[in-house]
């Protein structure tokens, strides 16, 4: 392994690894051969051993403002999921918000998990394809929800009808 | 008259000698052995095509000293100099030997051989590394990490005098629990999302420096710091699984440096 490192800074490196070289365990192989996944080099490392390790350029909207936007709905949620637990029923308004929160909540949880297991870094397209499959139940989720709200007795309500059921 | 007085005083001083060379001394008490059987990780890259194997060795307790690197050196010493692994200061001030033992990652200097001799020791590399040899991980991205976060003092200009930076001792006091990390590694490699990310996401091991610079009173490039982890990969992949916390051999709290980050970027 070292030697393969070592083998990073040499021209031959610079001048472009072909796929076959930087895989090197069978499972990395098997794994293109199946889903595609893009060959990743040995070490994971890029650039020469004396080289920092590239920094990503900033983007607020996926660091700090995702992480506050997060928080201040997952604070948010515990008064209303408590309330209707505290009155017995709840507004249709605020129960809307409820059911929309918890389901923007569990698209920013999923979209975490796609991030962590499918990383675009390895998937590339297939990574694009499950954030739309997400995208795609959250907006299916959000037209229930709507139904539920208009036509039916609300997100709290069909919860109360399962418990008593 | 002085000789005789000397001659005396030999006499007197007698019982001292009472032991002659000629005697027999005592057998040494030999205490009874313990033998303990070691499972370490071995794995050649000189030969590639053979799987890497769990190899057993016996060592006796009452023979060895009381840590598992006393024991690692004892088994390259007496029964197999081809086992390969990271030791320098032997005790756990310079990271060099951080392995994964009976299932935590640690120091083998300061983790002491369970006396259970009924149990096997089992010792592996670091999780989720590439392995160089044996117990040898490959710690180049590690410290490409480490190097990305720019560990070192910044400052726009140098004090009048031309001489220290000083420091208030409350803001000296900040940094406690924070210098002390010697780098081994332990942490990072104890994450789960370091195990899966580990090209993109730095790690609570380099974040916890990232911080110490950060909070340091005589640095002036918090913002600078701070805009390097603004994407959804470097600082954002910690999910506060704690296993940094649980197994760092210095008894520091990464995550919870971490979670300081997160906070002072928070809001902002």
């Amino acid at each position: 392994m070292l030697r393969s490192t070592l083998r990073l800074s040499t021209p031959a490196f610079k001048a472009g690894m072909t796929p076959q070289l930087m895989m090197r365990s069978p499972i990395a192989m098997r794994n293109h051969k199946m889903f595609g996944t893009i060959p990743q080099p040995p070490g994971g490392i890029v650039g020469t051993v004396n080289d920092a390790a590239p920094v990503p350029p900033a983007n607020p909207t996926k660091g700090s403002y995702h992480w506050t936007f997060e928080r201040i709905l997952v604070v948010g949620l515990i008064p209303m999921t408590v309330l209707p637990f505290a009155t017995g029923s709840i507004s249709p308004v605020l129960d809307a918000t409820l059911g929309a929160t918890l389901l923007i909540h569990s698209q920013l949880g999923f979209e975490s998990c796609i991030t962590d297991y499918i990383p675009k870094r390895v998937y590339g397209s297939i990574h694009n394809y499950a954030m739309y499959l997400l995208y795609g139940g959250t907006v299916v989720g959000l037209y229930g929800l709507y139904k539920l709200e208009t036509e039916d007795v609300g997100l709290t309500g069909t919860i109360k009808k399962i418990w008593n059921a | 008259m002085f000789a005789l007085r000397a001659s005396r005083n030999v006499l007197k001083s007698r019982p001292v000698f009472a032991r002659g060379l000629a005697s027999t001394a005592e057998a040494p008490k030999v205490p009874a052995p313990r033998i303990k059987k070691f499972g370490i990780y071995r794995w050649n890259p000189d030969t590639p095509e053979k799987k890497p194997e769990l190899k057993e060795y016996e060592v006796d307790l009452s023979q060895c000293g009381p840590m598992v690197l006393d024991a690692l050196i004892k088994i390259k010493n007496e029964q197999d100099p081809t086992l390969t692994f990271r030791r320098s200061c032997r005790e756990g001030i310079c990271g060099s030997c951080a392995m994964n033992i009976e299932g935590r990652n640690t120091l083998a200097c300061l983790c002491r051989i369970n006396p259970d001799i009924a149990k096997e020791e089992k010792i592996y590399p670091l999780p989720h590394m590439f392995v160089v040899r044996d117990l040898v991980p490959d710690l180049t991205q590690f410290y490409k990490q480490y190097k990305s976060i720019e560990p070192y003092l910044q400052r726009d200009e140098v004090p009048a005098d031309g001489k220290e930076n000083l420091q208030s001792i409350a803001d000296r006091r900040k940094l406690d629990g924070l210098y002390e990390c010697i780098l081994c590694a332990c942490c990072s490699t104890s994450c789960p999302s370091y195990w899966w990310n580990q090209q993109e996401y730095l790690g609570p091991a380099v974040l916890m420096q990232a911080y110490r610079w950060m909070i340091d009173s005589r640095d002036e490039a918090t913002a600078k710091r701070q805009q390097m982890l603004e994407n959804s990969m470097s600082l954002y992949r910690c999910h506060t699984i704690m296993n940094c916390a649980r197994t760092c051999p210095k008894g520091l709290n990464p995550g919870l440096a971490i979670a300081k980050i997160k906070r002072s970027m928070a809001f902002v």
